[in-house]
């Protein structure tokens, strides 16, 4: 097949899934399905076993849907635990609970049933459980949850710890687990701890139920973070001392966790009134020599263009995170995508050098804060962090994790030492640091064209001169960063699967049960780790680049790097992540 | 220190007789009487002719983007208190594309002052009309908007809660350079009012006539009462001098305040800190 001329096809609708090995409740991973409504609590007893697990020595995720309302309506929370690592749901549900079934109609197509699923319902609930969902051959398993009066829904013991006390008993977990949780949430207030406490006690009573053993934890506790928490956590690690941000799905968190971290660290946050502002604090605190970073999504990083273009252009470090959402304008925001590629490599006007990297998982977010604050600050441009909804509200399992050292404090400048600000010769384009206090070293920092010296200038090929001097800067971190990638399989795999961002939990597992192929992601997307990549690539029979968005922004994007043709382009929007259903379809299409 | 040492070696490119001159000498002269080190200064603006003026003095000299000086020169400030933050720009960089920010930066109280050159015009990109153009000047100039009343910034200003509200003009140095020391010497957010007129745009006469119409306040005026200054400046006349100083101890803020600074965050509305905020106190 030959490249796309214009837009990449996007994907084939989903035909019916193709019959597969089901999961067991015996294997070392268990997926539970959690659906309810607004108010069900069905997010928190999704966090509580996610808890209970980590307590186990289990390692595990939960990802969470709900509606476009954000507040209220259809939610489900989705948990897997398992012996080992997790960064990817499952294709199939082990355990469904579900506290009404017309909440599930939400779901079709992100929750599916095997032979051997277990299935509890609202004993009031007179159906069965729709076709859409697959068979299972249990039965299903009924458990008055809610309460009626004259055939009217009442007030009852909370549903969720109901589920809480039932789950115990089908996955073989001690009751204290379960106490320990409820404790430790809500500890601080007596009513409620008592009223969750009794209904936990009640869930447990359950008359044989079904029974689906959780696997064996390590015995040694482990620790669950958001993709939001870690790329906070991992900023603070870093050195960061500065951060301003505007609530927006589905990054706030970012925020949340600073404003409740960052003073510790010595730094401080404040919430802008609009992202123009965030951005903007953001380069007033870079200017006074503070690390400094934001967070927002889509519509975010469209406000904050142009102040991105005077981070490069004032050559003021800043670390700017994109949580990814779905579509354009306000699009989906509670669902996820990579459609913000362009954006981020390619967004603002006029020429400038930025960095772009790219987040896989949530132990990854971490890491990748260091790496974004270390260029930024080395190499005085913004970078940009690409996260996505499903890595950022992602509750992940992970072991602890090892302390390190900030990243080096930017070079800076002194009277002796002192080349002019912006000094055309530099290696690299880069000059050491002028930090308000220093004796001697006022300048003009400037979104204006401008001299050396910083004075504002019109000539024009002090410009290009100047465009030159900044852009070196890209050959330096294309150095430093020519092994910021990950590969998957072996490497001489006949086939070859490129992709970036979020994927890489997909197709680790994907990988481990097809070693057919082998799998190159790139940390840093630009300037892209391009040597690496064709090293790679070499002797591959088929190539696709997989991404989630609807014009195929990476493959197109690679195919101004290099030579893309005869490599196949799968990619798709929708706002919902990947299933291993799905990319087993696109390829045997594409090979075809 | 003299007013001179304040000044960068760049000559500025403002038109003969431009109000611009009076600022820059009117602020150097206050920062010369306050004796404020230039490496401990900040002088940030936006675009616009008089956001020329940061790269004319000697400081951390910041000329940024249109509309966002306010904004930039806050993460500054929150993040490097000691730094001397003096934020200028004109009424089309400040009541128009940047106005959003005021009312914020004020009510987060930022230790900085605010100096806005106000012509009335859009001098920079030749002649165009501002928030603050009359209706008559516009309906004589055929320019847009002649529908649009015009904006009263100084009323904003009171009516979100700024601790420190003056005016001035161009053309009465003195005048300039003392509400300049006042306004910078000011613990909290600081706004000065500077009335001037565009030679290119409004013609020669044009300043003058603004300054005709133009009281110093009376000794006797109480800078503590709101209500007063409020009624002070929705006068026909332009009233100059301090026209609204809150006793910075009743003034709490992100600047300031050390419960607020430790905590990175606002005090929460309803907090006696906040309430001291509030206009009407």
């Amino acid at each position: 097949m030959k490249p796309p001329a214009s837009a990449p096809a996007p994907a084939p609708a989903a035909p019916p899934a193709p019959a597969r090995e089901p999961h067991r409740g015996t294997s070392p991973s268990l997926v539970l399905a959690l659906v309810g409504s607004g108010g069900d609590g069905v997010a928190l007893l999704g966090d509580l076993v996610l808890g209970m697990a980590a307590r186990e020595g289990l390692y595990g995720m939960m990802v969470q849907s709900y509606g476009p309302q954000i507040r209220g309506g259809e939610s489900a929370a989705i948990v897997r635990i398992s012996e080992s690592e997790v960064l990817y749901e499952g294709d199939q549900v082990d355990v469904l609970l579900c506290f009404r079934l017309r909440d599930l109609k939400r779901f079709q197509g992100s929750l599916r049933l095997h032979p051997g699923s277990v299935v509890v319902l609202d004993k009031e609930e007179a159906g069965e459980p729709p076709e859409w969902l697959g068979r299972t051959e249990e039965p299903v398993y009924r458990f008055p949850f809610a309460r009626f009066e004259e055939g009217l829904e009442v007030e009852g013991p909370p549903k969720n710890m109901l589920g809480l006390g039932l789950l115990c008993r089908v996955l073989g977990w001690p009751i204290g687990l379960a106490e320990d949780a409820i404790r430790r949430r809500f500890g601080h207030r007596r009513e409620r701890l008592q009223v969750n406490l009794e209904a936990l006690a009640t869930g447990l009573t359950a008359e044989d139920p079904p029974s689906r053993p959780a696997p064996a934890g390590k015995g040694q506790g482990l620790f669950a973070e958001t993709g939001n928490e870690a790329i906070a956590r991992g900023a603070i690690a870093a050195g960061l001392k500065f951060f301003a941000g505007y609530p927006i799905t589905p990054s706030s968190e970012v925020m949340e966790t600073l404003i409740d971290e960052l003073p510790a660290a010595g730094g401080r946050v404040v919430q802008a009134e609009d992202e123009i502002a965030a951005m903007g604090m953001v380069l007033g605190a870079s200017f006074g020599g503070v690390p400094s970073m934001t967070a927002t999504s889509g519509p975010g990083l469209s406000l904050m263009t142009e102040m991105i273009g005077l981070s490069s252009m004032a050559e003021l470090p800043a670390v700017i995170v994109d949580c990814q959402r779905a579509g354009p304008a306000t699009g989906m925001p509670s669902r996820t995508e990579q459609s913000d590629l362009y954006h981020a490599v390619y967004g603002g006007h006029g020429d400038f050098p930025r960095a772009v990297l790219g987040v896989f998982d949530v132990v990854h977010g971490r890491d990748i804060m260091h790496r974004a604050m270390l260029i930024s600050e080395r190499y005085q441009l913004p970078v940009l962090v690409l996260s996505d909804a499903y890595i950022a509200q992602r509750r992940q399992i992970r072991d602890a994790e090892s302390s390190r050292s900030p990243v080096p404090a930017r070079t800076r400048w002194t009277e002796s030492s002192g080349p002019a600000r912006f000094d055309i010769t530099a290696t690299h384009g880069v000059n050491p640091f002028r930090v308000p206090g220093d004796p001697g070293g006022t300048y003009l920092a400037a979104g204006i064209e401008h001299t050396q010296e910083g004075n504002p200038t019109a000539d024009t090929s002090m410009h290009h001169r100047m465009n030159e001097k900044r852009f070196r800067k890209l050959t330096g971190i294309a150095a430093e960063t020519h092994d910021w990638f990950r590969t998957l399989g072996e490497p001489d795999a006949p086939k070859g699967i490129v992709a970036w961002g979020s994927e890489y939990g997909l197709l680790r597992e994907w990988v481990a049960a097809h070693p057919e192929y082998r799998v190159f992601l790139p940390e840093i997307i630009h300037p892209f780790p391009l040597e690496a990549f064709e090293t790679w690539r070499r002797g591959l029979a088929f190539t696709a680049v997989v991404e989630m968005n609807y014009q195929g922004q990476f493959y197109r994007y690679l195919s101004s790097l290099t030579d893309m043709r005869g490599v196949k382009s799968l990619t798709r929007s929708g706002g919902a992540p990947m299933t291993a259903l799905e990319l087993e379809r696109y390829l045997a299409e594409a090979t075809k | 220190m003299k007013a001179k040492d304040y000044r960068s070696s760049l000559e500025p490119v403002w038109c003969n007789g431009c109000g611009d001159f009076g600022v820059l000498k009117g602020l150097t002269s206050a920062l010369a009487d306050l004796e404020i080190a230039p490496e401990k200064l900040a002088v940030i603006s936006g675009i616009g002719c008089s956001s020329r003026l940061p790269g004319y003095t000697r400081s951390y000299a910041f000329n940024s983007i249109h509309g966002r000086a306010l904004p930039i020169a806050s993460g500054l400030k929150l993040s490097r208190p000691e730094i001397t933050t003096i934020v200028v720009g004109g009424d089309g960089d400040g009541f128009s594309i940047g106005l959003g920010h005021i009312p914020h930066t004020i009510r987060r109280n930022v230790d900085l002052t605010y100096a806005v050159l106000d012509n009335g015009i859009y001098g920079l990109t030749k002649g165009q009309a501002s928030p603050t153009s009359t209706e008559e000047f516009k309906r004589d100039r055929g320019l847009a908007g002649v529908e649009e009343r015009p904006l009263n910034p100084v009323l904003l200003v009171l009516s979100s809660g700024a601790g420190f509200v003056a005016r001035t003009h161009a053309g009465n140095l003195p005048h300039l350079r003392e509400m300049f020391r006042e306004a910078i010497s000011y613990k909290g957010f600081s706004f000065v009012h500077v009335l001037a007129g565009c030679v290119t745009y409004q013609g020669p006469t044009y300043g003058e006539s603004i300054y005709q119409r133009c009281d110093i306040l009376p000794a006797d005026h109480d800078v503590t009462d709101l209500t007063l200054a409020m009624e002070v400046v929705r006068r026909e006349r332009f009233a100059l001098g301090v026209i609204y100083r809150r006793p910075p101890e009743k003034n709490a803020g992100m600047g300031t305040h050390d419960l607020a600074a430790a905590a990175g965050i606002w005090p929460a509305l309803g907090t006696p800190e906040a309430a001291r905020e509030m206009p009407g106190e």
